[in-house]
């Protein structure tokens, strides 16, 4: 979560709100560890309790293999090409190694990513196996252009007629 | 990030701040995909879902896919001379085929009865093509079935995509008794097939693709000798070869998953090969083929450039049961094609990517 908020709109939010929130979801990550006493009054807000419905359905899934789905070779693609085009930031020392620590042993640092994993994959697999709105053709005459793909296509399948594979004197190495 | 901040009061103050928010995501991302990682690796799941996408076929194959089987060893190992016909819309295009199996292996000569004057002369895996115009003979080495065979593979996927039927009462095509098998897509990746196969040897006699309209294209024979009938005579080439230019068809193999791209196939299709070739003299195009066992994709990358091929148009085509979709992707072509849907190749186009950092 902490990623589409910072992505989307962090220029946008003002710092304090935004230690807010995030402070918030640390609490709230601690409330469901049972690491701290819960302050219902907090969490009786739209936000806080769809952080708390979704903090546990990333538990339910991680703890419950049948409920998760295997990302795709294409979902890290994503995400490792993501992370190169990110702009090399070095993070101050005073902050300290040992929150940060901290926070990736953290449930909130596991409902971090595994939010990640549902946002980014749903769309995909939204698109990929559904009904799939029907193409406009464009060209349904003779595709004059694709006759060399054509050929390479059944040089190699042996599919339709035998293949005319196009030959020109200058291929001649 | 210093002339950012040159700007501000106090400069030294409110860039730490924002650094260390930017930090702090950085370091949420970073987690993230440790987890993402952990998760994906640790997790046995992916074993157990390829165990329920993948039954283990130990029990006897169906009559409908015995038939298959016997299909395609049919086309390797009988003797058969004939004339087959290619029809889709208004092209109508015939080969006459002669194949025979001696101590050697496959021997095999295709001529084409229309259009421009060519031979393919196939020993095994390698093929001569005769271009009597050009006097010149190219050479390629390398596994390739055609008609009458039809299968790229064992079949063992195809009943997972295809629901089949055989049919009680006898169809005749070239003067022979056939029985017909419907091959019904079970989504909307594939076309459907008929194939009319021969009662007494199994030989496939008529192959029709069809969409929901009806059938798209059909290859059958006219004339068909199998067995005894057939001369070896058949086989000799119409021309005298002797002086003409060998030209070898330089393919070789590429991986394109190691390039950075990231191509989904629909369902129930695997990659068959990935190679290199040469189009058009100088332009280097990569091909992957990919087939669930009877539909054929291929997947074309080449470089983009600005002016040149007359193919350059981007868009969906299609002619009869041939579907093509090219795009542009950066610096890059992509073509894909095959006797698949239009939204099949469609959808796979717009599904690829290129990362080339994450190659691997």
């Amino acid at each position: 979560m902490t990623l589409i908020v910072a992505g989307k709109e962090s220029f946008e939010m003002q710092a304090k709100e935004q230690e807010h929130q995030a402070s918030l979801e640390a609490s709230i990550s601690a409330w469901i560890d049972a690491e701290a006493d819960i302050r219902p009054e907090d969490l009786d807000t739209p936000y806080g309790r769809q952080v708390w419905d979704t903090y546990h359905m990333i538990g339910d899934v991680l703890r419950s293999e049948e409920l998760a789905i295997r990302p795709s070779d294409f979902l890290y693609a994503r995400i490792s090409r993501a992370i190169d085009e990110e702009p090399p930031i070095v993070a101050p020392h005073r902050l300290g190694a040992r929150r940060f620590a901290r926070a990736g042993l953290s449930g909130f640092a596991i409902a971090a990513a595994v939010a990640a994993v549902a946002w980014v994959a749903l769309p995909y697999f939204a698109t990929g196996e559904g009904s799939v709105p029907e193409a406009p053709v464009m060209a349904t005459a003779d595709p004059q252009g694709f006759h060399d793909y054509v050929a390479a296509h059944r040089d190699i399948t042996g599919v339709g007629p035998v293949r005319q594979v196009s030959f020109e004197p200058g291929a001649r190495p | 990030m210093t002339g950012f901040s040159g700007m501000h009061t106090r400069p030294g103050r409110r860039s730490a701040m924002c650094r260390s928010r930017r930090a702090r995501v950085t370091a949420a991302r970073c987690i993230g995909l440790l987890w993402l990682a952990l998760a994906a690796a640790s997790v046995p799941f992916a074993a157990a879902q390829a165990a329920r996408a993948e039954p283990v076929a130990a029990q006897e194959p169906t009559a409908e896919m015995a038939l298959l089987l016997k299909m395609q060893d049919a086309a390797r190992t009988l003797d058969y001379s004939g004339i087959y016909t290619y029809q889709q819309g208004s092209t109508v295009l015939s080969t006459r085929v002669v194949h025979i199996v001696d101590g050697t292996g496959e021997r095999e000569r295709i001529s084409m009865l229309d259009g421009q004057r060519r031979e393919y002369i196939r020993h095994n895996d390698t093929t001569q093509c005769l271009l009597p115009d050009h006097k010149v003979v190219l050479l390629e080495r390398r596994e390739t079935d055609r008609f009458p065979a039809i299968l790229f593979d064992e079949g063992d996927r195809l009943a997972a995509h295809y629901d089949m039927q055989l049919a009680e009462t006898p169809q005749r095509v070239a003067g022979r008794e056939c029985l017909d098998l419907e091959l019904i897509p079970r989504d909307a990746h594939r076309y459907g097939y008929r194939v009319c196969a021969d009662t007494a040897t199994g030989l496939l006699l008529r192959l029709q693709t069809h969409d929901s309209q009806g059938v798209l294209t059909q290859i059958v024979f006219n004339t068909l000798d199998i067995g005894k009938g057939v001369q070896s005579e058949a086989l000799s080439p119409a021309w005298n070869t002797k002086d003409w230019d060998v030209v070898e068809v330089a393919v070789h193999e590429v991986d394109l998953l190691s390039e950075g791209w990231r191509i989904p196939l629909p369902p129930g299709y695997q990659p068959l090969t990935q190679v290199a070739r040469e189009m058009k003299p100088g332009r280097q195009v990569k091909q992957l083929v990919a087939s669930d066992g009877l539909a054929a994709i291929s997947v074309f990358i080449e470089a983009y450039v600005e002016s040149g091929t007359n193919a350059s148009e981007a868009g969906l085509f299609r002619k009869g049961a041939m579907n093509v979709y090219r795009k542009r992707m950066g610096d890059h072509w992509l073509t894909v094609l095959g006797e698949v849907p239009g939204d099949t190749v469609r959808d796979l186009a717009d599904r690829t990517e290129y990362v080339p950092l994450a190659a691997r």
